[in-house]
């Protein structure tokens, strides 16, 4: 080990003292700072990735409809189905009803599912109940819907569609339909939860008088991040459908999104750079309290270049330490953090905000490489600058002033 | 006779002030021979240490040069025989707080591009002659004063310089400490053949010394 860093170990880690306070105290400011930065930017993908993937669950990759309701839609699924960009296509149909259970009721989002499709995406979120038992008598809620309607597994609803409407209008008795609940799902996405209703194409035509026809179609891609180009180039094939890529049913929330994580960054990031000029002005101070020894080192032999060594490396190892403690910190933190806003939401009395405002049941996260690696280059860097700055002026000094002055 | 250790010449050193310029060093020369031993006493203010850290390089006179016996390299600028060539002892020890006697010791080697071990074993050794062969793990806060200023010698002859710049090494002891230091410093630095440049006001340790001199008005004269 070269003498500058052992003794640069040595002036931050003092023999005897378990926590030296300006080795502890910048490390810890370091690593407070790399963790903020971190903790947030990692939320703000799992939030990104969440929603990305609730779309593309919710809507599928792409989105095919038309001017009105599609006349043929399984003729349609078949030749989009036989692209080569295509995996497969479903065809959908949805629209508001009131469900009703006693004295309680609710406006569901009914969507007309093929229960044995075995990908459809609703399988994965049974909270309760079973999927498989979907059938023309049967329904799946979401959960804040069951519970606004105070049912459980085996109770029965009513649902009056719009199609409804029209027959008392027509002078005919509108009579609901009926329909035991078979399962309940629970995606976190409140938007889904609260309002969800599942039930088969068929019966969802039959309520709300489509024939054969459907609203749309869903495709899944093979490839679900080219959906834009894939779009465009369906689109082009069948002028007459639209045909609307994922990425761009909830653009300006995905946007907003990409906008807040790159603003929170530079704001976390601030707090990297105040916790680096904490430790550059400390280290200042250190210097010159040390100057006689930089003399001392300098009638020793010591070259400029390795006292510069000696201070700038005690600040790039502050950088290093404080960023393995923010990796730490980062780590324990997001283990926690649905505790930890427990925590806090119990503390303000906020209720679940991430469930009420985010539509998320937990706190999603998703850790992306780039992030760590971009917080840590860049703390090692300002860390590295700080501690260079005082390093610089100490070996520029003339070893009798520097000897002088202490 | 012996080989010239150091040699100066014509140094003038005037530092500035708010009454003015102030000539510190008006027309110092000086040569020291292997082995020698020289005093320099002189008042408060005098310039005693601005003249060592002239002859040392740890500061460029106004006028004159410096030459320093660097081992294998001959008479060259004491700024680059710093650590080999010269060797310091200082009035207040000047030891790292946060290194062991030893690692102090071992430090000076180091520096000088002796390998790890090497230097550590030297560094021993050396603190053995020095009678602290038992304290050398020891931190410089857990010495006395006499034991920092054996550390310090021994730091100073570690790379086996030819002169050892000693800037008043007794001026923290008391009467007893200080004279066995002066003991210690002569007899190790004889025993090394290294030279020795020792500032003092002390007239009683100047007088151990083999050539006396007087630095008053800028100017080296003999006592």
């Amino acid at each position: 080990m070269p003498w500058f860093l052992h003794l640069a170990l040595r002036q931050l880690f003092p023999p005897g003292k378990r926590f030296p306070a300006f080795a502890t105290v910048s490390i810890l400011g370091v690593g407070l700072g790399v963790a903020s930065l971190l903790v947030v930017q990692t939320v703000m993908n799992g939030f990104g990735e969440e929603h990305r993937l609730r779309i593309r669950e919710s809507f599928g990759d792409c989105q095919v409809t038309g001017a009105a309701t599609l006349e043929q839609p399984e003729a349609l699924a078949k030749q989009l189905t036989a692209r080569p960009e295509v995996a497969s296509a479903a065809l959908y149909a949805e629209g508001p009803a009131l469900a009703r259970q006693g004295d309680f009721s609710g406006i569901a989002q009914v969507r007309g599912i093929d229960p044995t499709d075995p990908d459809q995406p609703a399988r994965r979120y049974v909270h309760f109940g079973r999927f498989d038992d979907l059938d023309d008598g049967r329904i799946i809620l979401g959960v804040g819907l069951a519970r606004a309607l105070r049912v459980r597994i085996g109770d029965r609803i009513e649902v009056w569609s719009p199609a409804m409407a029209e027959r008392a209008e027509k002078g005919k008795a509108p009579l609901p339909a009926e329909f035991e609940v078979t399962a309940v799902i629970q995606t976190g996405f409140a938007e889904v939860d609260n309002a969800a209703a599942l039930i088969p194409l068929r019966r969802f035509r039959e309520l709300w008088n489509l024939g054969p026809r459907a609203h749309g179609l869903t495709l899944r891609l093979k490839d679900p991040a080219d959906a834009v180009a894939t779009a465009g180039r369906l689109s082009a094939a069948r002028p007459g459908l639209r045909f609307r890529p994922w990425q761009d049913i909830k653009k300006d929330f995905l946007e907003a999104i990409r906008f807040e994580k790159t603003m929170l960054f530079f704001l976390m990031f601030i707090i990297t750079l105040v916790a680096s000029f904490s430790i550059g002005s400390t280290l200042f101070s250190a210097v010159i309290r040390r100057s006689r020894e930089v003399g001392v080192l300098a009638s020793l032999g010591a070259a400029r270049w390795q006292v510069v060594a000696l201070f700038g490396l005690q600040g790039l190892l502050i950088g290093a330490l404080g960023t393995f403690l923010g990796f730490v910190l980062t780590w324990t933190i997001l283990a926690f953090r649905d505790g930890i806003l427990r925590g806090i939401n119990t503390f303000f009395g906020d209720g679940d905000m991430v469930a009420n405002i985010y539509q998320f049941s937990k706190v999603p996260l998703h850790y992306d490489a780039s992030d760590f690696v971009i917080a840590a280059a860049f703390t090692l860097l300002t860390t590295a600058v700080a501690g260079l700055v005082p390093a610089l002026w100490a070996a520029g000094r003339k070893p009798s002033e520097a000897m002088r002055d202490a | 006779m012996p080989d010239v250790v150091l040699q100066a010449r014509g140094l003038a050193k005037v530092f500035a002030s708010p009454a003015g310029p102030l000539p510190v060093l008006t027309e110092v020369s000086l040569e020291v021979l292997a082995g020698e031993s020289v005093s320099i006493r002189g008042s408060s203010g005098s310039g005693k240490t601005t003249l060592l850290q002239q002859l040392g390089g740890l500061d460029q006179p106004d006028k004159g040069e410096v030459r320093i016996l660097s081992p294998g390299a001959g008479l060259v600028a004491p700024r680059s025989s710093l650590g080999r060539g010269v060797g310091f002892v200082f009035q207040n020890y000047q030891l790292m707080p946060e290194l062991t006697a030893l690692e102090n010791v071992a430090l000076a080697a180091r520096i000088a591009g002796t390998p790890a071990a090497a230097a550590a074993a030297a560094a021993r050794a050396l603190l053995a002659q020095v009678g602290l062969g038992a304290r050398l793990e020891h931190l410089p806060a857990k010495l006395s004063g006499g034991e920092c200023q054996r550390v310090a010698i021994a730091r100073a002859l570690v790379n086996r310089p030819s002169v050892i710049l000693a800037d008043e090494p007794t001026g923290n002891l008391d009467e007893r400490t200080g004279a066995e230091i002066m003991d210690l410093l002569l007899g190790v630095v004889a025993d090394r053949g290294a030279a020795l440049v020792l500032v003092t006001h002390s007239r009683e340790f100047a007088e151990r010394a083999g050539r006396r001199l007087v630095l008053s008005g800028g100017v080296l004269s003999p006592a």
